[in-house]
């Protein structure tokens, strides 16, 4: 049983600053265990910053078009670890070939929106948001997470792991996120005087900024406590291999993945864990710095699917990739590609049924002057994830119906 | 997209209260008796939900004008700028003259001139020509990472320091040129066969209009105007000289080359290179020729967006997170009618009632940056900045390694439960390492204002050491803010 203890609050407004907070209802102190969350399926969103570039990953190798478009950074045929007679995967990632042979990797091809928008950061407002007129003011995950998946309010639901702060696509007004860098650092440091002190400090801060650093410090003493021995219950059974020499990219994905297990196996309100890569604008240098970045998500997804099955967990994990953009069909004048539109998706693990979906765009038929043309809505995948994967109600998260995409295994 | 709606909206978080039984928050004691005024204020006041302004008083707005210009002050440097008319403060402010960065031991090393930028920003008496190198870091942003192992970060921070202060034209014409960002935003690879669009786009986008004030031929066309763009290094005497070949040397051996040649006056230099730039007819923002850098440049600045583009990015850092359009007009019509003099941007902000009034007071987040200097200033503590070259990462700020190239988070952007944990994590370090605290009392007076909520009064008094007392003055909800 959830012991909660809710609170009203009046609302705290900061007038001629334009800031209302409104009235909330506000979501406290929490129990260990829940009662309210339906199943126990996980999914685990894995960015890859920057616009990964899509024709270099899911490689048309059987197209003559792919090589002339991409004369020096162009993977040649019989490199390309086949998929079919069509396409291949970058070679650097035969542990993702690996789990497609096994059934394990759903592969949505020539995923986009309509009229593509060439912007780091109005593409990742339209991913974060599942809106491609970027009207809607709260991340998808945020809005899952508050309406449906975690309606209690429970911090250990919604997590971002591996990185300092809250990803936009879990940011709503009533989601509570936990923010865990590492699990060593999660903690009030500095002795028993601390820790009781420290959050004694934001209980009920005045001002515009109140509520939100109030809630920061509440998710953080309950997630500490909740992980206190969280080592004693897990030990990961594979090594994940970090790369420190990844170009550009800002995080840790093995560590991320492997705190990810951690949590995944030690706390079973997780329901949504978010990682991230970046370093994938790859406007120079792609055949090197893209081939590293790959092998690096190859490497650290392989060994987080494995460890999630050693764990005996597999049934219960599902992984998507994204990326704000693919990039352009032509390679530029420095061994790079330009900013693009649709591109592959991944969803990995052993409840997805695996193969190809959707369809590899012509290359040369294309949108904008040699962009990607898409066939899959990205709001497809949304929504076969919300509806059979996590089993809550995609509408009220979506605002419209899309196209059903069988990603997931139905028996 | 409106961008500044959706970081307000979207971190419109739990209100976490508790209707009867809290007394009161944001009370102010003034007899600095603190267990007896907290608890007796405490129980006098009525629930507001707001901490009491002290701006109308000079030394509370002496105080805030600092917060937010400066890194923060010492109680002498408060008492001398309360004791000042306030625009006669302001023009104080806006008009130091920058000093210049003391000599970087390894200036190949970006962690080292990190360090030397931290103990510059607690030390130099020069405070707001710093912060406004921040700031532009912040905007004109760029990576470390590409400048290998040549001196680029540490060139790039000494012109925003030198210029950041003038003006935005000379400022953003000085930025295209700059080593750094020719290789960020790879103009270095941009030939007039392969023009890369990344400068181009980047700089319309989040440097100058924002987006939907230039159209995608308009990247593609700027990409040519920018093209040819290309790094030297040249003498003393602005001859071109051949750099120092990192294969076949140790780092030490090269950083020493390098220092050498700078020492003796080399520096490196942005030119555009003929035989690389597309000299020939574009039609860019609507005009039609054969543009150059410079010319395009000009273009831009002759939009309507970009004054009040850059106006709001320096009103969401320096006065209030969400600015109304008719503040941001405001500001950026004094700023344009200018010639872009940055002093003119930065005074109109200081001066505004936006600024003034009483619902600025605490608006804005201290940045980890901030705070972590803000702290060493507080604590006259200048030997921090190590500490806070490895304190960065876990509040999310590591300087010259943004998350994007938007540049950094701001105001609700910084709160997490990870990087709430690691402030008050550094508190914690920074007071146990420091043997002589001055008077806590006081500085609730100086660095807060005597203005704070029932938490940090019951935690403050509940204090046994000046220690507890500092931890909970520097951990406070109150001196997060700005």
């Amino acid at each position: 049983m959830i012991t909660r203890r809710d609170f009203m609050v009046s609302g705290i407004t900061a007038t001629g600053a334009g800031i209302i907070v409104p009235p909330v209802f506000a979501k406290s102190v929490f129990a260990a265990t829940i009662d309210d969350v339906h199943n126990d399926h996980v999914l685990v969103i894995l960015q890859l910053g920057g616009g990964n570039d899509g024709l270099n990953t899911v490689i048309p190798y059987a197209d003559p078009a792919y090589l002339q478009a991409r004369p020096t950074i162009g993977i040649p045929a019989d490199k390309v670890l086949r998929l079919n007679a069509e396409i291949g995967l970058n070679p650097v990632m035969p542990g993702i070939k690996k789990l497609f042979d096994a059934g394990s990797v759903a592969l949505v091809q020539g995923v986009g929106y309509p009229k593509p928008v060439y912007s780091h950061f109005e593409g990742l407002y339209i991913w974060e948001h599942a809106d491609p007129t970027m009207r809607q003011t709260e991340g998808w995950l945020g809005k899952l997470l508050a309406g449906q998946l975690d309606a209690q309010g429970h911090p250990l639901t919604g997590c971002a792991l591996g990185q300092a702060s809250t990803p936009a696509e879990l940011l709503a007004q009533n989601a509570s996120v936990s923010v865990i860098d590492s699990i060593p650092t999660y903690a009030v440091e500095g002795g028993e005087g601390r820790r009781v002190a420290g959050p004694a400090l934001y209980r009920r801060t005045p001002g515009i900024y109140g509520a939100l650093f109030d809630q920061a410090l509440t998710t953080a003493e309950y997630g500490i406590a909740a992980l206190a021995d969280s080592q004693n219950r897990y030990t990961p059974s594979v090594t994940y291999t970090p790369q420190s020499t990844v170009y550009g990219s800002k995080n840790s994905l093995a560590a991320s993945l492997q705190l990810t297990a951690e949590m995944i196996v030690t706390q079973p309100s997780v329901k949504i864990c978010h990682v991230v890569l970046g370093g994938f604008d790859t406007h120079q240098d792609e055949d090197t710095r893209q081939s590293a970045l790959l092998a690096y998500v190859d490497s650290a997804v392989s060994a987080f699917m494995q460890d999630i099955a050693n764990h005996g967990m597999a049934d219960r994990v599902v992984l998507m990739t994204w990326s704000e953009f693919g990039r352009r069909v032509r390679e530029n004048g420095g061994k790079g590609t330009d900013h693009g539109a649709a591109a592959p998706v991944f969803v990995v693990g052993k409840p997805v049924k695996g193969g190809v979906l959707g369809e590899q765009p012509s290359l040369t038929s294309t949108v904008d002057s040699g962009n990607l043309q898409y066939n899959v809505d990205f709001r497809s995948v949304y929504q076969s994830l919300i509806r059979d994967w996590l089993r809550a109600d995609p509408a009220s998260v979506l605002g419209a119906s899309f196209p059903e995409l069988p990603i997931i295994r139905t028996v | 997209m409106g961008s500044a709606n959706l970081q307000l909206s979207r971190r419109q978080v739990l209100g976490i209260g508790a209707g009867g039984v809290i007394g009161a928050v944001g009370f102010r004691y003034l007899a600095m008796q603190l267990p007896a005024a907290s608890r007796e204020t405490a129980s006098a006041s009525g629930v507001d939900g707001a901490w009491t302004s002290p701006l109308g008083s000079p030394a509370g707005l002496a105080a805030h004008l600092l917060r937010r210009a400066t890194f923060g002050y010492t109680a002498a440097e408060l008492d001398s700028a309360a004791s000042m008319r306030y625009a006669d403060l302001v023009d104080m402010v806006v008009n130091q003259a920058a000093q210049p960065l003391p000599r970087v031991g390894d200036a190949t090393n970006h962690e080292a001139v990190v360090q030397a930028w931290y103990d510059h920003m607690a030390t130099t008496p020069a405070q707001f020509p710093e912060r406004m190198t921040l700031f532009w870091h912040g905007l004109l942003t760029s990576d470390y990472r590409k400048a290998a192992r040549l001196p680029f970060v540490l060139q790039q921070n000494e012109l925003y320091r030198s210029i950041g202060r003038s003006n935005f034209r000379t400022l953003i014409k000085a930025v295209t040129y700059d080593p750094l960002m020719i290789r960020y935003l790879d103009l270095e690879e941009s030939t007039a066969a392969a023009p890369n669009e990344n400068y181009s786009r980047e700089l319309m986008e989040l440097f100058t209009l924002g987006a939907g004030h230039y159209t995608e031929t308009d990247v593609r066309e700027g990409a040519r105007a920018f093209s040819g763009i290309r790094t030297v290094l040249v003498d003393a005497n602005g001859r071109r000289m051949q750099p120092p070949k990192l294969k076949g040397s140790t780092p030490a051996v090269y950083a020493q080359t390098l220092d050498q040649l700078i020492a003796q006056g080399a520096r490196f230099k942005g030119v555009l290179a003929a035989g690389q730039h597309d000299a020939g007819v574009k039609t860019f923002l609507g005009h039609t020729g054969d543009i150059d850098p410079a010319e395009a440049l000009d273009i831009i600045l002759s939009q309507p967006a970009c004054a009040p583009r850059i106006a709001r990015s320096a009103l969401v850092q320096f006065c209030t997170p969400d600015p109304s359009t008719a503040l941001v007009n405001s500001v950026a019509s004094q700023f344009r009618d200018s010639n872009y003099d940055i002093k003119t941007l930065m005074r109109a902000i200081f001066t505004d009632p936006a600024f003034t009034s009483a619902s600025a007071y605490r608006s804005l987040v201290r940045g980890p940056a901030e705070y972590m200097v803000a702290t060493m200033r507080a604590l006259k503590r200048p030997d921090l900045a190590a500490t806070c070259v490895r304190s960065g990462a876990a509040m999310d700020q590591l300087l010259y390694d943004m998350p994007t190239v938007a540049g950094w988070p701001s105001n609700q952007g910084w709160v997490s439960s990870a990087a709430w944990l690691a402030r008050l994590n550094f508190a914690a370090g920074v007071v146990a390492s420091t043997p002589d605290l001055p008077d806590p009392l006081e500085a609730v007076r100086t660095q807060l204002d005597g203005v704070v909520g029932s938490d940090t009064a019951t935690v403050f008094n509940a204090s046994e050491s000046n220690g507890d007392r500092w931890y909970a003055l520097l951990a406070s909800p109150e001196f997060q803010l700005k």
